[in-house]
């Protein structure tokens, strides 16, 4: 029960730390106040705690595919906030602007944590009947939490102390593969929820880094990783991330223009 | 007239529901799977619908499938599988991974 | 970076947390992996064993006695139709297929590890099944055992990196305190108790830059007072051929009354400027005293006493016994600067009122006159160095030189005074207020 709590919660903990992380850090270095990274936590947290407890009532919604295609919104979501949040940071100097882009910062994180906490807190309340379970699952959860948390502390330390530009462009491109892994899960969703008829895997490569592995889940938190992905979901990955680089190139582009 | 109409709307209920993929019914209980093994035909869509009897959350998952769903404690839900080529492919329930294991054969 | 305690402290923490348990779990997962393989060449002797003691091969009853609730055997005839045998807790179905290996199954609430075993020697099955949570639990039990110690450390090693980062950081915070209650004037070396390593070169180049600073600071006072100082006799010689000159060609020559306000100007300046340079905050050798304000005020009054009433302006003064801690000569220039701007930009038969009020731990001095004032939006620009108001189309017709704020300005920093300048309660004049901290008792 124990490795299990463990691995749940840190691939959970994982992905929304590293999103939190990446966020917190360009704030910092965007000069940006961080007591709202603080709002968006508590109620990120509050959102995961609506969302386990009316889990089954969502669940049974839209046919029996309500689940899927709550996830695939909210990580659609997340693409839509980074997307915005991209395009916003060139032009900075404007207040409006400036107003956007931080209420993509919020939004994102409130909805990472909406996601990630809501399988956390339906996980850790199953086992409130069974006291023997409880104490190695809380344990495990500690741990699993921990390892999540520091990889967290060390991207944004990493990614704070670096030199500055240095540390931008990093931030940016890990938001780039946030970014296409968000929009490849929204896609995996709609084909499990059958709204995208789904083909054979473009690629197998579970002999080379299986999914199963520890390196297997950190690159997927990090990459949004598969070994056997959809035709769809590769070109979804891709097509996403050259749309926020576009996007950004663009807004870029219109900033130099007009300054 | 009538009794045409009458029979071609039941043609069509009736493709309707013959066009809709099978369905497979997997209980949960006591964190295992019943039935452990689900044959399906190759190349062919599969309704699985999951019920989960006990009264803990349990997440469906399988990396072979590329499945992962939620399923709250005393109720249930649909996944779509396939289509699929011949092969097999483990599924297990992610939060008690110890016992809930279960494997789709694709013949 | 905001702290580098908290840095350090989270950085090193994480660093503990992740190297502990990426080390743990990776210790689980092999030591599980072995016990799995112990575990499970466990099954398969204790199938062949069952063979080996089984040797009839009829039905029989089940067999009641039964060892652990966490194992079962079946046996099954060749073509797996009938069950011959089995123990008491063993299902009576099939398990799945017969094929020699190691299968799981859900039996009872439980997930089995089963090994099927064919005995070539009576033609016949073995199954025997081991329940796959208790195989876990062992294992489990170790790690968690070994886990809980490391959960309750963390805190416990925050608390201690805490407190070690702290001391480690205290050369640098007390390096930093001192440099922060440095006053502005001292400009004496800083000296720690203990130097490491790292800040060596900083201390010394701190102090080398320090000690260079207070040679500058020397040099330019010098030059400065000595400039001025030497100026003061040409310009004495100046006055005794002025007066001079006038004993001969008497007092009505233009040239000479014009030639009189530029000598009186030249000796203004040359005694502000000299007055300026002693003011200076950056002044390393000012010596404080205990100075009774009013007691002051009383004797810069009776100095400027005949100025004044020449004007015909009335002068007023207010206050008790004032101690503050302070430089006699300069608060003695900060007050005849004082007055001398009320009087000069005050028209004939004005008010000037001066007084010193003792408050809560600190003095209020206050100069008032009924003036025209200064307007709000020029109060910050009063105490530039040579601004005038209005330029040089001052039309007080005053002697001036733009210096006399400036100079106040300069004394209320060196004795970490505030300045406010208002309209004074005396008409629509200005009023100077000037707020000197006292000491706490101690």
């Amino acid at each position: 029960m124990l490795l299990n709590a463990v691995i749940i919660i840190l691939r959970e903990v994982l992905e929304a730390a590293l999103i939190v992380s990446v966020f917190l850090a360009l704030s910092q270095l965007l000069n940006r106040k961080l007591w709202w990274m603080l709002i968006a936590m508590v109620m990120g947290f509050a959102g995961a705690y609506v969302y386990a407890i009316n889990l089954s009532q969502i669940s049974m919604a839209l046919e029996g595919t309500g689940q899927e295609v709550l996830n695939a919104s909210l990580h659609s979501l997340i693409f839509i906030c980074l997307l915005i949040f991209m395009i916003s940071v060139p032009h900075q100097a404007r207040p409006g602007w400036r107003r956007l882009n931080l209420f993509t910062i919020v939004l994102a994180v409130i909805i990472a944590i909406v996601r990630e906490g809501s399988e956390i807190i339906l996980y850790i309340k199953g086992f409130y009947g069974i006291p023997e379970l409880l104490h190695p699952v809380l344990i495990g959860g500690a741990v699993g939490a921990g390892i999540g948390l520091s990889v967290g502390v060390f991207f944004y330390y990493l990614l704070v102390n670096m030199h500055k530009r240095s540390g931008i462009w990093l931030g940016y491109l890990m938001l780039l593969l946030v970014g296409g892994s968000m929009i490849a899960q929204a896609v995996e969703f709609m084909i499990q929820a059958d709204y995208i008829s789904a083909s054979a895997p473009l690629w197998d490569s579970s002999h080379l880094v299986s999914e199963r592995s520890a390196i297997g889940q950190l690159l997927y938190a990090l990459l949004g990783y598969e070994a056997t992905p959809a035709p769809q979901q590769a070109a979804a990955y891709f097509g996403s991330i050259a749309l926020l680089v576009i996007a950004a190139c663009v807004s870029f582009f219109f900033r130099s223009k007009s300054s | 007239m009538k009794a045409r109409f009458f029979l071609w709307l039941l043609l069509v209920l009736s493709s309707t529901v013959a066009a809709g993929p099978p369905v497979i019914e997997i209980e949960i209980k006591d964190h295992l799977f019943y039935p452990d093994e689900v044959r399906i035909p190759a190349d062919t869509k599969v309704k699985l619908l999951v019920k989960n009897l006990d009264p803990t959350a349990e997440e469906f998952e399988s990396y072979e499938l590329n499945r992962e769903k939620v399923i709250a404690g005393n109720s249930e839900v649909i996944i779509f599988i396939g289509p699929l080529s011949a092969g097999e492919y483990p599924f297990f329930g992610e939060f008690f991974p110890k016992t809930a294991q279960g494997r789709v054969i694709v013949e | 970076m905001k702290s580098i305690r908290l840095f350090l402290l989270l950085a090193l923490l994480a660093t503990i947390t992740l190297v502990n348990f990426v080390a743990l779990l990776h210790g689980y997962q092999s030591s599980m992996e072995k016990a799995q393989s112990l575990f499970d060449s466990r099954l398969e002797s204790t199938a062949r064993l069952i063979a080996a003691a089984n040797s009839e091969n009829a039905v029989q009853q089940t067999i009641a006695e039964q060892q652990t609730p966490y194992t079962y055997f079946q046996i099954w005839d060749s073509g797996g139709k009938q069950l011959l045998t089995r123990s008491r807790n063993a299902p009576e179905l099939m398990p799945g297929e017969l094929s020699e290996g190691f299968h799981e199954i859900n039996h009872a609430s439980y997930r089995w590890r089963n090994f099927i075993y064919r005995d070539q020697h009576l033609n016949r099955w073995i199954v025997v099944a081991e329940r796959s949570d208790v195989r876990y639990s062992l294992a489990e039990e170790v790690v968690l055992e070994s886990l809980l110690p490391i959960v309750l450390a963390i805190p416990v090693a925050a608390l201690i990196i805490w407190l070690a980062v702290g001391v480690g950081l205290k050369p640098l915070r007390q390096f930093a305190d001192q440099v922060r209650h440095k006053r502005v004037d001292d400009l004496s070396p800083i000296t720690l108790e203990h130097v490491p390593h790292e800040l060596t070169s900083v201390v010394s180049n701190t102090n080398a830059l320090l000690g260079r600073l207070e040679d500058a600071f020397q040099r330019e006072q010098r030059f400065a007072s000595d400039a001025a100082h030497e100026l003061r006799t040409p310009i004495s010689v100046l006055k005794v051929h002025l007066h001079n000159l006038r004993k001969r060609l008497g007092d009505e020559d233009e040239d000479i009354s014009l030639l009189k306000t530029g000598i009186e100007r030249m000796g203004h300046l040359i005694e502000q400027i000299l007055a300026l340079y002693r003011s200076s905050p950056d002044q390393a050798s000012v010596q404080f005293e205990h100075v009774d304000l009013t007691k002051l005020a009383q004797q810069v009054i009776a100095d400027e006493f005949m100025t004044i009433e020449q004007k015909q302006q009335h002068i007023s003064l207010e206050g008790e016994t004032a101690m503050i801690e302070g430089n006699r000569f300069a608060l003695e220039t900060l007050l005849h600067n004082l007055l001398s701007n009320a009087h000069k930009y005050s028209p004939s038969g004005s008010d000037i009122r001066v007084s010193v009020a003792q408050k809560a731990h600190r003095v209020e001095l206050t100069v008032e006159d009924s003036g025209p004032g200064i307007p709000a939006s020029e109060y910050e620009r009063v105490f530039e160095r040579f601004y005038r108001l209005q330029g040089d189309r001052h039309d007080s017709g005053e002697l001036g030189c733009g210096l006399g704020l400036t100079i106040v300005k300069h004394i209320a920093d060196l004795h970490q005074a505030d300045i406010q300048l208002g309209t004074s309660s005396i008409g629509q004049g200005l009023s100077v207020k000037i707020i000197f901290q006292q000491e706490e008792p101690h």
